[in-house]
């Protein structure tokens, strides 16, 4: 599989423009030349030129865009340009400055000290001010948004000794390898003023922000296209160098191809497109294709068993269906090659990935028959053992992948009936009311387990949580691990913490993470300074440029 | 019998019957000739047509034999069709006779209620019934049905309107005849012939519903259909074409069938349009 | 006073209907599993049990059904369409931005199926039984009964993928940044497959009923009188015949109003256009109950319309016609 997302410009996103230019220089020309384009002499002499409109697609349709109170990987593909993050992530998974300048922990773990940027105006001209941050965090992060309710949980308060000093102090230790990890997509500013004594849910600017951002506000047409336009007051001199910014949303797989091929838009991601569409893609000197400025974004496929059914509250079963899936063909024929077996809820990009901490199912189709004789499911006069609903998550992908599991599974004569669910009914019936036997899903990583992977195994979630524990297992052992590892400030020991809790949740399999991907991005390959950093949908943009 | 012998006169009627008869027969040899799951995983994905002889007509994105899921798509078509028009009749008949025959406020209120299903959007109803009740095949009928008996109730009562008037009608009335009797047994026969025309629009509008839903994502994940596969190829339609262009070709020809058919009775049953 | 007697009556019907039409997307949509909140729960990936239930007292849908349902109708009578949870915005607001794509849709393909329709019909008719006759039937078939999202899909096929001579989606290049009459003309652009997709099965539809009433009125005895007089067969055809055969027409026209709302959501769903059909059903995905029942009262409210204007229409053209009759 040839990839040929261009590897230029792999560090120093964030350093000062003349080490950007400089790395530009450097690097981008190898880029180019993989990409068949220009000649490394014309690219030589390339500086970032001032103007022009980029155009990307997405697929999700937005309903607020204010990443404050709502945080999903769509929501930053919008904001992220208008509104800005305390930190932001680099390459090799280190944080970098945005709003914040600095950072230091208490010995205790208790307090955590930003030092924020000064001269930062937001787009109405007001000063950004360590009271914009002490609103944010305590009456919009802890109080409404997903995953920074989890995370602030103990945070009692925040100080603001001077108007650059923001002083988080939480009841119960707070790592700050994870605060610093999560910040990254859960601790964007919006400005006091504007929120302030008002209905925050319903407030406008949820759909017409006011950031710090490199990119202003236009117009917004939910289901159609956000349009930005440049800050010309944008506190790095000289950025950003685009005049104009239009996401569109194109909610078909087919027809994004088509926009793309067309011209209309200059870049998609998430892997949007259809396998056959990338692979075909990859192929055309007018596009840059992989997974590179993606790392961040894994996810994991995964098939979830309700243990509280009696097929499946046998371990053994659940064993048996996973050793009846061929990953590996799967990777290969329908994901071609973009894509593998997951290790474990921990994926092999991130780096709290312990090798060897899974438990790992290889397909083999003779055990998991064996495994289902001795369980007691033999095979009946047509051949079938049992038969179970299987219930898919709303994606394409996962739908596919359902199929592909319905299809795995009847020829160990377990007849599996797929029943398609839209989003809500999906929550209420598997969230909820465990209303299912099979269900396949994707869970999103979180640079730090701590955010998103451990909630799917422990146990005292409530009912109705979305994405949780919904399979009626539970481990007092791992329970106590997860919260012990929360509070953990020492990183190795985090770490190995993390690798015994693999373990365990792989060893019982209440949900088997399947497969583990990581998003594809399709770029024109005019566009520069892009994916030059592990989570670049979902940054600023300032520093990205049309070549003519 | 003279309207068989005018049926066979007729073009049209005579085009849709054998066109019918190919989808029967796809639909009722899916079993013989590819007795597997039409779905189940049968070699490598998107392998063009005419290429392997395993799979005449190729495979699809998941794989899948796309012969094996024509033929079984078939059979989907069909069967959704004739028992989303039996639903359609049974319930616009009901309707329509009973709105007919006793007139005053029991009309008033059905055909209220009739009016209102008329106006909204019979497609945004029906997405609104499967999202809510789910998309099993046997459900799918009766909500495609649920959706399409409007016209058929008008129809009939327009009928029961001018035949309760008649003097046979009266007649039943003086020997003390049950009212349901009369409905069943001497009205309606005669009020049929045009719900009989009408049907064959139901049928050929039920299966372009069933597609539709499909088409969507929204139909039986557990069934062939030729509309899912239509789905299917559309995700590949810059590389593979054939996916959607051969089930699209398939639909076309079973509801042009119908309507042909629907249009042979027609000019049987209608004398002026006979050609002496 | 036949005017005012016309609308009593319009109004008469309308009430009960749309009050029977309201109460029962209301009723049915609480039987769906799940509600607005776990909708919204979904698009964010996670969310706690009490920011759940903190966000169903926000939006009122803590209440029971038979309540929420008086204070929904309640605001409607006062003209309040209420605030869409999935948009975060009046639901309003929300249809009014998605209302012209599918206006521009709607009726430039019922202006095209009606047009060609009734131009292509009239040939079928002075064709009667000729080849020329047969072959139009024939091609309305089988544009009766090509499902109109295939077409769409095989339109791009040929003229987006193979040909490049249209968009494949959208409703406007929104990079190009035009205004006036060179958007007009992008949109024109956009539009042009979706209305052709669109109109093939009304089109058909139309075709066959043009043709049918032609071939009824032609046997009417005033049109021999008209042939009688001497006058041209072109004069009889459009002065006379065409003018009674539209009656029928006319009618369907008021009946599909409603269908072709319907037919339009796999139509912007294969060209991505922002249109009222998708956000109908967006809205059955989002369970935002407030959105569907506004765009359930909007077009019921436009189907009556329409209606009442097929009644005025007829009386005009008929004055032997009374209302209700």
């Amino acid at each position: 599989m040839r990839r040929r997302m261009g590897r230029h410009h792999r560090k120093g996103c964030e350093m000062n423009d003349l080490m950007i230019n400089r790395r530009a220089f450097g690097l981008g020309a190898g880029a180019t030349i993989l990409a068949g384009g220009m000649s490394p002499a014309a690219l030589a002499q390339e500086t970032p030129r001032r103007g022009g409109v980029l155009t990307v697609q997405t697929y999700s349709d937005l309903r607020t865009l204010n990443p404050a109170m709502r945080a999903s990987y769509a929501i930053h593909i919008y904001t992220s340009k208008m509104v800005e993050p305390l930190v932001d992530l680099g390459v090799d998974n280190q944080p970098v400055p945005k709003l914040a300048t600095s950072w230091s922990s208490s010995a205790d773990g208790k307090t955590i000290t930003f030092k924020l940027r000064e001269g930062v105006k937001w787009h109405d001209g007001k000063p950004f001010t360590s009271a914009d941050v002490q609103f944010c965090a305590m009456e919009m992060w802890k109080k409404y948004q997903n995953y920074g309710t989890l995370l602030h949980r103990f945070l009692s308060a925040v100080d603001t000794p001077d108007p650059h000093t923001a002083v988080f102090r939480y009841d119960q230790p707070m790592p700050m390898e994870l605060l610093l990890r999560a910040a990254c997509e859960l601790c964007y500013v919006v400005p006091k003023h504007v929120f302030e004594g008002t209905d925050l849910l319903k407030n406008p600017a949820n759909l017409a922000p006011v950031g710090t951002g490199p990119f202003k506000f236009v117009s917004y047409a939910p289901g159609q296209n956000l349009i930005m336009e440049r800050n010309p007051d944008y506190w790095v001199a000289g950025q950003p160098y685009l005049d104009r910014l239009i996401i569109r949303v194109i909610n078909d797989a087919a027809a994004t191809t088509a926009s793309l091929e067309s011209g209309d838009v200059q870049a998609s991601f998430f892997s949007a497109i259809p396998r056959t569409d990338i692979v075909r893609l990859a192929k055309d000197n007018r596009f840059r294709v992989g997974t590179k400025g993606n790392e961040a974004y894994t996810i994991l496929n995964t098939i979830g068993f309700n243990t509280r059914k009696k097929e499946l509250a046998d371990v053994r079963v659940r064993r048996a269906l996973a050793h009846a899936v061929d990953l590996n063909f799967y990777c290969e024929e329908f994901l071609m090659g973009y894509g593998k077996p997951a290790k474990g809820p921990i994926p092999s990009t991130s780096s709290f990935f312990v090798p060897g901490s899974a438990q790992e199912y290889p397909y083999d189709p003779k055990k998991a028959e064996a495994l289902l004789d001795e369980a007691g499911f033999k095979k009946g006069p047509d051949g079938t053992r049992m038969s179970l609903r299987l219930m898919p998550n709303q994606s394409d992908d996962i739908r596919a992948f359902a199929t592909y599991i319905q299809q795995s599974l009847q020829k160990i004569g377990v007849k599996v009936n797929i029943e398609l669910l839209d989003a809500a009914g999906y929550i209420a019936k598997v969230n909820r009311d465990w209303d299912f036997e099979l269900c396949t899903d994707t869970n999103l990583y979180r640079g730090d387990p701590g955010v998103g992977s451990t909630i799917w195994f422990q146990s005292g979630v409530p009912a109705g949580t979305p994405w949780s524990n919904q399979f009626g297992w539970t481990s007092p052992k791992l329970d106590k691990l997860v919260e012990d590892a929360l509070v953990e400030t020492d990183s190795p020991k985090r770490k190995a913490m993390y690798g015994e809790f693999v373990k365990l949740a792989t060893d019982e399999i209440p949900v088997l993470m399947a497969l583990e991907q990581v998003f594809i991005s399709v770029a024109s390959a005019k566009l520069r300074n892009d994916h030059n950093s592990p989570r670049w949908p979902g940054t600023s943009w300032a520093d990205v440029w049309i070549a003519s | 019998m003279r309207t068989v012998r005018f049926f066979l006169t007729s073009p049209a009627g005579i085009i849709g019957l054998v066109l019918l008869v190919l989808v029967l027969a796809m639909a009722a040899s899916a079993g013989t000739l590819y007795p597997n799951d039409p779905l189940s995983l049968a070699g490598r994905p998107l392998q063009a047509p005419f290429v392997n002889p395993r799979f005449v007509l190729g495979t699809d994105s998941s794989g899948r034999d796309v012969a094996a899921q024509m033929f079984h798509g078939a059979r989907t078509s069909l069967l959704i069709g004739i028992s989303a028009t039996l639903v359609a009749i049974v319930v616009g008949v009901l309707v329509g006779s009973i709105s007919g025959y006793y007139g005053g406020w029991v009309d008033v209120t059905l055909m209220r209620i009739t009016e209102a299903f008329q106006t909204v959007p019979n497609f945004i109803l029906l997405l609104v019934l499967v999202v809510i009740f789910g998309a099993r095949m046997d459900l799918l009928a009766f909500m495609i049905g649920l959706v399409s008996w409007t016209a058929v109730a008008r129809l009939t009562r327009a009928e029961f309107l001018t035949l309760r008037q008649r003097e046979f009608v009266q007649a039943c009335r003086v020997l003390g005849m049950g009212d349901l009797r009369i409905i069943f047994r001497e009205i309606l026969p005669n009020a049929l012939p045009p719900v009989i025309v009408y049907a064959s629009i139901v049928m050929a509008f039920s299966i372009l519903l069933e597609s539709a839903l499909a088409f969507l994502g929204l139909s039986d994940p557990n069934v062939a259909s030729w509309g899912k596969l239509i789905a299917d190829g559309r995700r590949v339609l810059r590389t593979a074409w054939y996916v959607a262009t051969m089930p699209g070709l398939a639909v076309l020809i079973a509801v042009l069938s119908v309507s042909l058919i629907g249009q042979g009775i027609n000019d049987a049953l209608n004398p002026r349009l006979r050609r002496d | 006073m036949r005017l005012l007697r016309l609308t009593l009556h319009r109004l008469a019907v309308s009430v009960p209907v749309l009050l029977i039409i309201l109460c029962g997307v209301f009723l049915v949509l609480q039987l769906a599993p799940g509600d607005a909140v776990d909708a919204l729960l979904g698009q964010m990936g996670t969310a706690d049990a009490t920011l759940a239930e903190q966000l169903r007292e926000q939006y009122g849908l803590s209440g029971n059904a038979a309540s929420r349902l008086v204070v929904y109708l309640w605001r409607l009578v006062r003209l309040d369409l209420g605030f869409s949870v999935s948009y975060n915005q009046p639901v309003l607001d929300v249809i009014l931005s998605r209302l012209p794509a599918t206006l521009a849709l709607v009726v430039s393909a019922l202006a095209l199926a009606f047009f060609a329709g009734a131009i292509v019909g009239v040939a079928a008719a002075t064709k009667f039984g000729r080849w020329q006759d047969t072959l139009i039937s024939l091609l309305g078939l089988v544009f009766y009964a090509a499902p109109s999202f295939w077409l769409g899909l095989m339109g791009i096929l040929v003229f987006s993928v193979w040909l490049g001579w249209l968009p494949s989606g959208g409703l406007q290049d929104l990079s190009a940044n035009y205004s006036g009459p060179r958007l007009v003309l992008d949109m024109a652009r956009h539009l042009l497959m979706p209305t052709v997709t669109l109109a093939t099965i009304y089109f058909a539809i139309y075709l066959r009923v043009i043709r049918a009433s032609m071939l009824e009125v032609l046997s009417l005895d005033f049109v021999r009188t008209a042939r009688a007089k001497g006058l041209r067969e072109s004069a009889v055809i459009y002065r006379h015949v065409l003018r009674n055969a539209l009656l029928p027409m006319i009618t369907i026209i008021g009946l599909q109003a409603g269908a072709m709302l319907g037919g339009s959501v796999a139509i912007e769903s294969v060209f991505s256009l922002p249109g009222l059909g998708r956000l109908a059903y967006e809205a059955v995905v989002q369970r935002d109950l407030n959105m569907l029942l506004g765009i359930v009262f909007m077009s019921s409210i436009l189907v009556i319309v329409i209606n009442f204007a097929v009644d005025l229409l007829y009386a005009q053209i008929d004055p032997r016609i009374e209302a209700g009759a």
